[in-house]
């Protein structure tokens, strides 16, 4: 026999409220500790994009051995994949996680976190620490200051970022392009390939960076006009998103007349050729569906005959693993500038990446103390290559030979421009390049180069109009649709997000920069 | 009998209050015992669901807040509606929500009706071991996961490299000219209903296969005498029979046809811009703005709109089904 078994709805309610009250107090917790002074101990946490390296626990142990003998506290680095990375790291601030460092950047989250107070202001604390001021060049500090204030610790290596081609140096001797100076031959070299048909794709592109072939930022990997000029740098409110290019007589006017990016003959033509190289087969039809992990495999097994590359040394890279798939594979970068590397292209000088500390939960002199630890040579080399010996070992001209697959990514905690050793891979081409990237005076600095837009008055629209370029102009950039009958879909819906108000709220912001600088 | 008729009337009232009274007192007792050891038992279950389910529905006052990240969820300032503005008045809110509808009921549909007719099939077969064996084949696409299942369907439909494919293959033999089937948004919503079918479709019948088995066989040997083949005893028998649990899983889909199973689609369309016209949910959509914007106030305020839609949808299917089909309802 079942007695009735009704439940006080009374009591159950009183249960259910009482667990809902406790939790809530719980939300309304302190949420994260700050940070304090005294002797520095303990634990400092580095949230990280990516995975950890091959042999991570062994150069780990190693690094912390090393560390709690110095300064006394340890290091645990937090990896999240690039996948998750910006939510989960912009999780990690907004629930007041103890964690003393985080890579950010205009990108991701930076001027979000930024101006809502959740970065420690670094400004006067560089100086403080003589190993890291001495690996941070002045101008370096001046470009990555907003508005005078630093709020992270750039990780570079390299002075300038200008992306361009990595090739198929093999492929090129055997079309009769052995050396390739400008666009014209670059984009004959794709139709040779094309013309070949072996299978091999000309150029092979990852989704989710398709603005990359066609805004100026100086080059536009398929803007043929900016490898002419590569004067203009096109801006955005969050880094990334709707993207306008401002007057280059700013400084000179003061107006900064922001026109949006299909307003750009430049842009447009690029747009045009995208098209054509999709329907010719020049890049790869899948494109906005191959994520970066993706490519990078199809890369290596052989399938592509050019791709994507950053000034930073790395393209030559993954010359070990083609040539598993391609024995005879060779690479070869190549920066189509009209005129050579002596354009002088503009730059703004701001790190793609930086280190952030969490002025909310994290303890801003261990991060810094470990970033000065990190900016001595011995250091640098173990974290960022492994343990010598066993990861790598040196070779000449300051250069190393992996001996193995640890690949850590020193791009998010200890690159540093004077410390880094060049692969021993490296092409000639890409060392050519490399090097002439490290030096300030082979480049322009942007009129507009330390202009940082504040997105708060316009959140709002910058979120429409991330949506609308999403559906709208990402399919432009891979050439996957009509331009002009796409430009008119996307120029529609960008009346619809606000592209009026971003555009007068960019012009306002970027003429008071224009006023103060003068 | 007449014992009792005669005690009653000779005491009618005085000897009845006394029993009825402690007869009162010990049931109240039992039934208060009795509730507390259910209310225990059932105490970790509540926690659970107070735990998990409810105090972090905190959370969603973000919704109502203009959110700063150095203040969090509960210290940001309130911002009413503005939230929710953002969705409305982007113009993304019709076609998003159109699509949530057309692709869930397309996958509901679509899933029932196959699980079905795959139920029906598999208890026509009488070879025990080949009927498990089948069973088994149908169900384990339901353990494949989407991400693979966008490879399968990327080399299905495009080819390594974007051309070519098994399907545009296909359409070469008989002269047809080749499409390009991630440019084109028209075909993709019944594209996603097939691949939920053969994602669900097994995972379904197995559900419709358990009610088979508990139809008495002496309906089926009725049936027979009657001179009934298999497919009249499949129409007549086993699909009314199968009703209730129909419209349990109908009930049960219709809850969640707000939810644009995520885990699928955007496995499968990412941000290829291009077929949002046909694909893109709500779920996918909050996703992107989350990862692309990074503010949690206008997110959170489109997965609440989601929510009280998706409330007052399984609400009215219950009210529904309870008019018209009382004795299948469940609630």
């Amino acid at each position: 026999m079942i007695p009735n078994s009704s439940v006080s709805r009374r009591g159950f309610l009183g249960l259910a409220g009482g667990l809902g009250v406790a939790a809530a107090l719980a939300g309304c917790g302190t949420s994260g500790g700050s940070s304090s002074g005294g002797a520095v101990t303990g634990t400092s946490v580095a949230v990280l994009p990516s995975t950890a390296p091959a042999t991570w626990n062994a150069v780990l142990a190693k690094v912390n051995g090393k560390l709690k003998g110095d300064l006394g506290f340890e290091l645990d680095a937090q990896f999240i994949n690039w996948s998750n990375y910006q939510q989960q790291s912009l999780l990690k601030f907004t629930a007041g996680e103890k964690f003393d460092s985080a890579l950010q950047a205009l990108w991701l989250n930076m001027a979000q976190l930024q101006q809502s107070g959740s970065l420690a202001d670094l400004t006067n604390e560089v100086g403080k620490y003589k190993n890291l001021s001495a690996t941070l060049p002045k101008k370096l500090l001046e470009a990555n200051s907003w508005d005078g204030k630093l709020w992270g610790i750039p990780q570079v290596n390299s002075a300038a970022r200008v992306q361009h081609f990595v090739i198929r140096q093999d492929l090129a001797d055997s079309l009769g392009f052995s050396t390739i100076t400008d666009f014209e031959q670059l984009e004959r070299f794709f139709y040779a390939v094309k013309q070949k048909n072996d299978g091999t794709v000309a150029y092979g592109a990852a989704s989710n960076s398709g603005y990359l072939h066609a805004l100026p930022v100086p080059t536009g990997m398929f803007n043929a006009a900016s490898w002419e000029n590569p004067d203009t740098i096109a801006r955005a409110f969050s880094g990334k998103g709707m993207f306008f290019l401002l007057a280059k007589d700013a400084a000179k006017t003061g107006s900064t007349a922001p026109k949006a990016f299909w307003d750009d003959e430049g842009v447009v033509d690029a747009l045009h050729r995208i098209r054509k190289y999709y329907n010719d087969g020049i890049i790869n039809a899948d494109a906005l569906n191959t994520d970066a992990a993706t490519l990078k495999s199809q890369w290596t097994a052989g399938k592509y005959a050019a791709g994507w590359a950053m000034t930073d040394g790395t393209s030559s890279n993954s010359l070990s693993t083609l040539q598993k798939a391609v024995p005879s594979a060779a690479l070869a970068n190549i920066m189509p500038l009209t005129g050579g590397l002596s354009a002088k292209p503009n730059q703004t000088f701001q790190a793609d990446n930086m280190v952030v500390v969490n002025s909310k939960g994290g303890h801003l002199d261990r991060s810094l103390q470990l970033q000065d630890w990190l900016s001595i040579k011995e250091n640098h080399d173990l974290i960022t290559y492994g343990i010598e010996g066993t990861d790598w070992e040196p070779a000449e001209g300051n250069k190393f030979k992996p001996l193995n697959d640890y690949a850590f990514p020193g791009y998010a905690l200890s690159w540093r421009t004077s410390l880094e050793r060049k692969s021993l891979s490296i092409s000639p081409t890409e060392e050519k390049i490399f090097d002439w990237a490290q030096n300030f005076d082979n480049f322009t600095l942007d009129p507009l180069a330390s202009f940082i837009p504040d997105t708060t008055p316009v959140k709002q629209q910058v979120a429409a109009m991330s949506n609308v370029i999403t559906q709208f102009a990402n399919p432009l950039f891979y050439g996957v649709v009509d331009v002009d009958d796409q430009l008119d879909k996307l120029k529609k819906a960008a009346d619809g997000a606000g592209v009026a108000k971003l555009q007068e709220e960019m012009e306002k912001q970027a003429n008071a920069h224009v006023k103060k600088q003068s | 009998m007449q014992q009792r008729m005669t005690t009653h009337k000779e005491n009618p009232v005085d000897s009845a209050v006394p029993v009825y009274r402690a007869h009162a007192r010990q049931s109240r007792k039992q039934r208060s015992r009795g509730s507390g050891v259910l209310l225990l038992l059932a105490a970790p279950g509540i926690a659970w669901f107070l735990i998990f389910a409810y105090a972090p529905m905190a959370g969603l006052i973000v919704a109502f807040k203009n959110f700063d990240v150095s203040k969090g969820i509960f210290n940001s300032p309130w911002s009413g509606l503005d939230n929710f503005k953002y969705f409305i008045e982007s113009g993304d809110a019709p076609a998003i929500v159109l699509n949530t509808l057309v692709l869930n009921v397309l996958f509901l549909a679509a899933t029932l009706g196959a699980g079905l007719a795959l139920a029906i099939m598999l208890n026509e077969l009488r070879a025990r071991v080949f009927k498990k064996f089948m069973q088994s084949a149908i169900f384990f696409p339901y353990f494949v996961s989407p991400i693979v299942i966008s490879i399968i369907l990327q080399v299905i439909l495009a080819g390594a490299g974007g051309h070519g494919g098994a399907v545009n293959d296909a359409l070469g033999l008989f002269s047809l000219p080749e499409v390009s089937w991630y440019t084109e948004p028209g075909p993709w919503p019944w594209i996603l209903t097939i691949v939920k079918v053969w994602q669900l479709g097994g995972y379904m019948s197995v559900i419709f296969l358990a009610a088979i088995t508990s139809i008495p066989e002496d309906v089926y040997e009725a049936a027979m005498l009657d001179g009934a083949t298999r497919a009249r005893m499949a129409l007549s028998i086993t699909m009314p029979l199968l009703k209730p649990t129909a419209a349990i899983l109908i009930v049960l889909g219709v809850g969640r046809i707000f939810y644009g199973d995520f885990g699928t689609i955007f496995a499968i369309i990412g941000d290829n811009g291009t077929l949002f016209s046909t694909t893109d949910v709500i779920d996918t959509y909050v996703f992107r703005s989350l990862r692309t914007i990074g503010d949690f106030g206008t997110t959170a305020a489109i997965g609440l709109f989601q929510s009280v839609v998706g409330f007052i949808l399984v609400t009215a299917a219950v009210l529904i089904q309870r008019r018209y089909s009382k004795e299948s309802s469940i609630l």
